[in-house]
């Protein structure tokens, strides 16, 4: 060990002391490059790594490819006691076994205490990244050469240009070579030199939605706000030239602008006049007026001015002043893109690109409305039943969405394999709740069946009781439902529409819950029961039908459905014991804003809240806060004129 | 008249010496005045309890009563605490500033003034000007004012609104819950002038008053008795003639009251928006005892619990809602405090702040199946029982 | 020297004393004021159980000053003003000596006047938004320089971000960091229309406008950074949604205030490798003190749980309390007070923590990257940063500063040279 060390010693010296032997030397060894900017490989900051990134990439070596590969994947240690560099692999957590990069053969095994395991951060390796794309770009690992793309794709640089091209003609992949080819264009728009060549390539990319397109085409635009004396200088590439006081450049930024590059005397603030003020007060009086007076802006300016007549101060800069500096200078926004037929061109691409873009955020906003009202619709089906049918008000309607992704949770416990876990999830929670329901309705809504508004106060203490209950079993923390992996992800359309694959999950089981209904309601005897017993529970009762038994299936039915609801929402959301009170509200508006008993109705009012809430998100992006604030008062109000909601039902629910 | 409402309602004069002496007690033990035994901090608690108890007035003249089940007049409790808390920020603020300008070497302006003060209250919520609502704040008549009628205002509209639209029943209950929740919500938001989640806060600290909080709690707790005494006197008295009659009957039977030719939404707006005023005055007096006020105060959940508190005291009688919010408020406060004794059962430890809400819930649901009337229904029982004696000796 | 003489003149009490009131004085009282119910009953539970671990210890260790420590736990239920109620209860009807407690910053300010007006003492843990210095309170969380600004400038400079999402739930504490951040970014030469702001509601769920949103700022070509202060339960719907989208972190990097070890354990964090989170402590610090301490809370708390950076602000709080006791003879709050600037103790990630006059701490600030494990990579640590109780980034806090021991004022003007105020505004 000690030995080795002072090998390494010996050898860092030679090849320092004499530059010339240790290049004959390193001839094949990257170890001694990696010495030179020791410091700055450790170090780890991307503001100074470059060099140490560069000396590797430029060395020619074949292991620069290996070092620079090992180092980003967070692979390269370096021995303590002699800094030098090697590849780790861990053995356990406290061995790491070392490779030699240059002859690729172990060194031993070594205690993780005696080793530092380099991190490069994210932007550390990006950088690794470019620098790696002129080995991957050809590489016969596809793999290699996706990476590489990748990198171009994130950092576009001029130098990246010519391997790129060059290696367009050999790809073999027809996918990546088609990326590639997109790419060469992206490349040329931003970095070529002739200037014909980036007008073909901003037409050739018109139209496309991509966001790198427009990440190629909006720095082509960027401008630079600028101020000269009399009129617009020659040879600018002018964007527009502005007016003080109109649209949002304002007169007093104006001015500040005329300051900083010195061409009119600073602005005295008020915060100025108070501070000088202060600095000139003789014997209790300050140019004249006695301190005491101080205590308005009129009297202030008087002694500032008096101050400033006396020399003491810099003049005070009047509104007129202001306006003869503005009057005098010529405002304007110039492109740092010279050339002007490439900033029209790029100006002209993206206006067209805007407006495909506009549309397809409409989509994109309808998709994720679609998606919020499934949800809602999700979490109010339950209730719709219960409250539309049976004329019951369940306050613990969210606590048995709770419920259901509690089961969720406890199921994927059990079943480790998220899709059979969610395959066995879905009828347990059913059941649970079904059980639940039914067993609320047996021992506690049918014994206040003539008193609706109790019955809202037994089903809330159910509610207080089964959180607090879910808290003691799960405890506070929020527990995690997993997806299974083939609900990874997002269809993605283009780069501007895109939904995950959990949310149309969420979809089409809505659509699922509104057919199953449909048909329970309309082809099944249980259905034609709860109609009769909806409409007249004498006359159904009087029929042979058991209004209770019926009461009782339909509320375990309508309790059931939001245990698969509460797995659903607990798969894309969170599992908590609040999970519940966070739906609660919005079901009930959901339920009333549609409509009492009529599942249609729900549906209007899902869409309805759906869409307004992510109309009004739309309109104020920036608060999401507010966009429910309003949502809510404008369910107030739409109440006030439909107070029977969207789809009005004749019936017993109908007359209360 | 008076006498006769006196006369009906036996239950007033019993009510108000009960309460005379609990006062005097509370005071007699405090540390401010009396003996000690009773710590500042449970003062404020009991304090704070009588307000709940007024506000518990209002809900059961609005449900037991009339039958509206509002979910919302915590709404306008809120309400009540942030027109007076906005007076109690505004006044300290300003005193505190211009103590500290009075240094400064040149004068303070007027306007240097209210730019600190604005800096002062609404630096935390990352802004120092002064939003429009905040235009009376330096006026405690006006705030005074305010405290009445903004949310007396609130409830004349909102109740306008729903009461012509014969809005009924449940969906009522859910309407009112929208109203609290939009509004705490509203007032979540930051930029609602009422610095969002913060609230405000330090209202227990009387502008330009040096006295010790000793003092201040029991100031306030003679306030909250005062109010409750006056408060119970006013219900009474309203229960019991003409308008009592018909607001009850509009309870028993809507259509019927309608046909009879009252004017069935005007008796239930003008029950409304009195029961907001009285909520708000209960909140007045309820924040500066509590010293923060903030949104979540008024959460659609505070309301139900009212809701409960009337239930569980039982309904329909103005002694019941008193009962049932000092009851259930102090008993929460007990168990949740972690005071009550865990209880162990050899394999498992009932420790009651985890389970003193599973308890809650449930005895909800007892009290709605089994005493509908409450724990008001016991005396019912009592009073019964002795009614049987004196007849059967 | 001090510390004989009040050991013999509090010995001396003590056998004045009848037995009845020695079984009184036999402990020292801590209160400890966290939710135990309630939403924040999530996070706070954690910090209670921390402290009855860190007295425990202390017991097994002899106490303190010759007492045993006597732990006084209440539950403030996640209700604000509950907290000034129990506040006062510990102060006066606990007669605690200390109290350590509270998470959010609104349950702060509802406890600042009771502490002011008692005159108790406080140790907050929580990384919170500043602007406030109260002689009451000991700041062992984060100020916005020991984690906001240090991992805004790891963005600019580590990562090149070019344009700045600030996503936040909306209340006080992203609301105050992200005004100090527009200002800050601002100075270092970001544009107005490169920083997009948004604030959600508690506990939001619904978060594929908002992520979109944020993808769509990529299209000037600029790198996009998001600095999330979103709270609590909120993040799982946010970091789903951010997994489900594909948004590697890579390509926009996420870097959370609020998010740290505890948070994780209800994600799936396998989509989330390499986002970002800041804080002055992470589980995974390479450290024998920490390798100690994170066995000991296994050992009493159970194999799957985790520690975090708030735990550590107690740990450090704590130890500094019963060494600025110890070293005071006495538990009085004044004379401990005084004790405690200057006070030292070590890190859990190496390094020691310093108590500033200014009521904050100096401590070490990390950036980990997210790991398949639930765990944090730590990828940067810089040296102590002293907390700085007003901050320099906006114009009306600039020029205050915070000096309890010389100045005796925490807000103090330095442009009029005048304590503007020496309680808090609350």
């Amino acid at each position: 060990m000690r030995q080795l060390f002072l090998a390494g010693l010996a050898f860092l010296a030679a090849c320092l002391i004499s530059p010339g032997l240790g290049q004959a030397q390193t001839a094949a060894a990257i170890q001694p490059i990696l010495q030179d900017h020791q410091a700055l490989i450790v170090k780890s900051s991307r503001k100074t790594i470059g060099p140490a990134i560069d000396a590797v990439a430029a060395s020619g070596l074949p292991q620069a490819q290996t070092v620079l590969e090992v180092w980003a994947a967070k692979n390269m240690w370096q021995r303590k006691s002699d800094g030098l560099f090697f590849i780790g692999e861990k053995i356990d957590s406290k061995t790491y076994a070392l490779t030699d990069f240059d002859s690729g053969e172990s060194v031993g095994e070594f205690a993780k205490s005696e080793l530092k395991q380099l991190k490069p951060n994210s932007g550390i390796r990006a950088l690794i990244g470019t620098a790696l794309v002129q080995f991957q770009l050809s590489d016969p690992n596809i793999e290699a050469r996706r990476a590489a793309l990748l990198s171009i794709e994130r950092d576009p640089e001029a130098s990246l240009l010519a391997p790129l091209r060059a290696s367009i003609e050999a790809e073999s992949d027809p996918a990546l070579k088609a990326q590639k080819q997109r790419l060469e264009r992206l490349l040329t728009i931003g970095y070529d030199s002739d200037e014909a060549a980036r007008l073909a390539a901003i037409a050739d990319m018109a139209g496309d939605l991509g966001v790198d397109v427009r990440a190629t085409l909006n720095p082509l635009l960027t401008t630079k706000r600028d101020v000269v004396a009399g009129s617009v200088p020659e040879g600018a590439n002018i964007a527009a030239i502005l007016t003080p006081g109109q649209g949002d450049f304002d007169r007093l930024s104006a001015y500040d602008m005329l300051v900083a590059k010195d061409l009119a005397p600073v602005r005295i603030s008020q915060a100025d006049i108070r501070s000088e003020l202060a600095a000139h007060i003789e014997g209790a009086r300050v140019g004249g007026v006695p301190v005491a007076k101080l205590n308005t802006e009129g009297n202030r300016l008087t002694a500032y001015t008096a101050l400033a007549e006396a020399g003491a101060v810099p003049a005070f800069v009047t509104d007129t002043a202001i306006d003869a500096a503005l009057a005098a200078h010529t405002f304007f926004d110039a492109y740092l893109e010279p050339s002007e037929a490439v900033t029209d061109a790029a100006a002209q691409a993206l206006k067209d690109i805007e407006l495909k873009v506009g549309l397809n955020q409409t989509l994109d906003l309808t998709l994720d409305a679609l998606s919020l009202a499934s949800i809602y619709f999700l979490a109010a089906i339950g209730l719709a039943i219960t409250f539309g049918v049976m004329g019951v008000i369940n306050m613990a309607h969210g606590e048995f969405i709770m419920m259901g992704a509690y089961t969720g949770y406890v199921v994927q416990q059990i079943i480790p394999d998220h899709t059979l876990s969610i395959i066995v999830a879905i009828p347990t929670a059913f059941a649970v709740t079904f059980a639940a329901g039914v067993a609320m309705e047996r021992l506690v809504i049918r014994w206040l069946q003539a008193r609706p508004l109790e019955t809202l106060l037994a089903t809330f203490g159910i509610s207080i009781a089964l959180q607090q209950l879910a808290k003691n079993i799960f405890g506070t923390q929020a527990r995690p439902l997993t997806a299974p992996g083939w609900l990874d992800g997002a269809w993605v359309m283009n780069d501007v529409v895109s939904i995950s694959y959990i949310r149309i999950a969420i979809f089409i089981l809505a659509l699922i819950f509104l057919a199953v209904f449909l048909y329970i309601m309309k082809r099944t005897r249980l259905g034609l029961e709860t109609r009769a017993v909806t409409q007249n529970p004498r006359m159904a009762a009087s029929m042979g039908i058991n209004p209770d038994r019926v009461n009782m299936l339909t509320f375990g039915l309508g309790s059931g459905i939001a245990g698969i609801a509460g797995v659903a929402i607990g798969l894309f959301a969170k599992v908590t014991s609040e999970l519940g009170s966070d739906y609660i509200v919005q079901s009930f508006m959901t339920v009333v804003v549609g409509g009492v008993g009529n599942i249609w109705g729900t549906l209007a009012g899902a869409a309805m809240i759906g869409f307004l809430q992510k109309g009004i998100e739309w309109m104020n992006p920036s608060n999401t806060l507010a966009a429910q604030t309003y949502m809510i008062i404008f369910i107030i109000i739409f109440i006030q004129f439909r107070p029977r909601g969207i789809i009005a039902l004749k019936g017993r629910a109908a007359g209360d | 008249m008076q006498r006769s409402f006196i006369a009906k309602n036996p239950s007033v004069l019993i009510f108000l010496a009960i309460l005379a002496l609990f006062t005097l007690l509370v005071t007699v033990m405090s540390e401010g005045f009396g003996v000690g035994g009773i710590s500042t901090s449970f003062i404020k608690t009991l304090g704070k309890t009588l307000c709940l108890c007024l506000i518990a007035l209002a809900m059961d003249l609005i449900w037991g009563y009339t039958g509206i089940l509002s979910l919302g007049h915590f709404a306008f409790f809120g309400l009540g605490g942030y027109m007076i808390g906005m007076w109690l920020m505004y006044e300290r603020t300003r005193l505190i500033v211009v103590d500290s300008l009075a240094n400064a070497e040149i004068p303070p302006t007027d306007g240097e003034v209210i730019d600190a003060i604005g800096n002062q209250i609404f630096g935390v919520v990352g802004s120092s000007d002064f939003p429009l609502i905040w235009a009376f704040a330096d006026s405690l008549t006006i705030q005074l004012a305010l405290v009445l009628l903004v949310p007396g205002l609130l409830a004349l509209i909102f109740g306008w609104l729903a009461f012509r639209s014969r809005v009924t029943g449940v969906y009522l209950s859910i309407l009112t819950q929208a109203m609290t929740l939009a509004l705490a919500l509203y007032l979540f938001q930051n930029d609602s002038g009422l610095r969002g989640n913060n609230g405000l806060s330090g209202l227990q600290n009387l502008p330009g008053v040096t006295a010790s909080q000793d003092y201040v709690s029991l100031w306030f707790f003679w306030a909250s008795a005062a109010a409750l005494g006056a408060g119970y006197v006013l219900c009474a008295w309203l229960v019991s003639g003409k308008f009592g009659s018909v607001i009850r009957g509009i309870r028993d039977n809507e259509a019927r009251a309608r046909f009879l030719g009252y004017s069935v939404e005007t008796y239930k707006l003008v029950i409304f928006t009195l029961t907001a005023c009285i909520a708000a005055i209960a909140g007045a007096l309820y924040y500066p005892q509590a010293g923060i006020i903030n949104p979540a105060e008024i959460a659609p959940i505070a309301s139900i619990y009212l809701a409960v508190w009337v239930a569980i005291g039982g309904r329909g009688r103005l002694y019941g809602a008193v009962i049932g919010a000092a009851f259930v408020s102090l008993l929460s406060t007990w168990f949740t405090g972690g005071q009550a004794p865990d209880v162990n059962l050899g394999f498992y430890t009932i420790k009651w702040v985890d389970w003193w809400l599973v308890l809650l819930g449930l005895s909800f649901v007892l009290v709605t199946l089994f005493a509908p009337k409450g724990i008001g229904g016991l005396i019912d029982i009592l009073s019964d029982r002795r009614a049987a004696k004196e007849a059967s000796q | 020297m001090t510390f004989l003489k009040s050991t013999l003149a509090g010995s001396l009490v003590f056998a004045s004393l009848a037995g009845a009131a020695m079984a009184e004085d036999d402990t020292i009282k801590v209160g400890v004021l966290h939710s135990l119910s309630g939403t924040m009953a999530i996070s706070e539970t954690t910090l209670k159980d921390t402290m009855l671990m860190l007295i425990d210890q202390q017991n097994a260790k002899g106490g303190l000053l010759g007492k045993q420590l006597e732990a006084v736990v209440v539950d403030p239920a996640s209700d604000w003003p509950l907290f000034a109620e129990k506040a006062r209860e510990l102060l006066t009807v606990h007669e605690v000596d200390v109290i350590f407690g509270n998470w959010t910053s609104v349950s702060r300010k509802s406890v600042l006047p009771v502490i002011e007006e008692l005159n108790g003492l406080l140790f907050y843990p929580v990384q919170y938004e500043g602007e406030e210095s109260s002689k009451n309170v000991f700041y062992t969380g984060a100020a916005p320089n020991q984690q906001a600004i240090p991992a805004t400038d790891y963005f600019l400079d580590e990562l090149g971000v070019e344009k700045f999402a600030l996503l936040g739930t909306d209340y006080v504490y992203p609301r105050t960091t992200n005004n100090i951040l527009e200002s800050y970014l601002k100075g270092k030469g970001i544009a107005d229309e490169d920083i997009f702001v948004n604030y959600t509601p508690f506990g939001h769920s619904d978060w594929s406008k908002i992520v979109a949103d944020v993808v769509a700022l990529g299209a000037d070509g600029k790198k996009v950074g998001v600095i999330s202060t979103i709270n609590g339960d909120a993040n799982i719907g946010f970091y789903k949604e951010l997994a489900a989208a594909g948004i590697s972190a890579d390509d926009i990097p996420v870097v959370a205030f609020s998010v740290g070890e505890e948070e994780l354990a209800g994600l799936d964090t396998s989509n989330l490798v390499g986002h970002l989170a800041a804080w002055n402590y992470f589980q995974s610090a390479d450290a024998d003190v920490n390798a100690e301490f994170v066995e000991t809370w296994k050992a009493t708390m159970g194999e799957e749980r985790v520690t975090n950076d708030p735990m550590e602000a107690h740990y450090i709080g704590f130890n500094m309390w019963v060494n600025a006791a110890t070293e005071a003879g006495s538990t009085e709050v004044d004379a401990v007070r005084a004790e405690m600037y200057g006070q030292e103790y070590p890190n859990l990630t190496g390094g020691t923590a310093v108590m500033l006059p200014n009521h904050h701490l100096a401590k070490p600030v990390l950036i980990g990257e997210i790991q398949e494990d639930g765990q944090f990579d730590i990828i940067s640590q810089t040296a102590e940063v002293p907390g700085d109780a007003w901050t320099d980034y906006l114009p009306e806090s600039a020029v205050l500063v915070s000096d309890w021991k010389d100045l005796d004022c925490g807000m103090y003007n330095t442009e009029t040279k005048t304590c503007v105020q020496t309680l808090s505004n609350y």
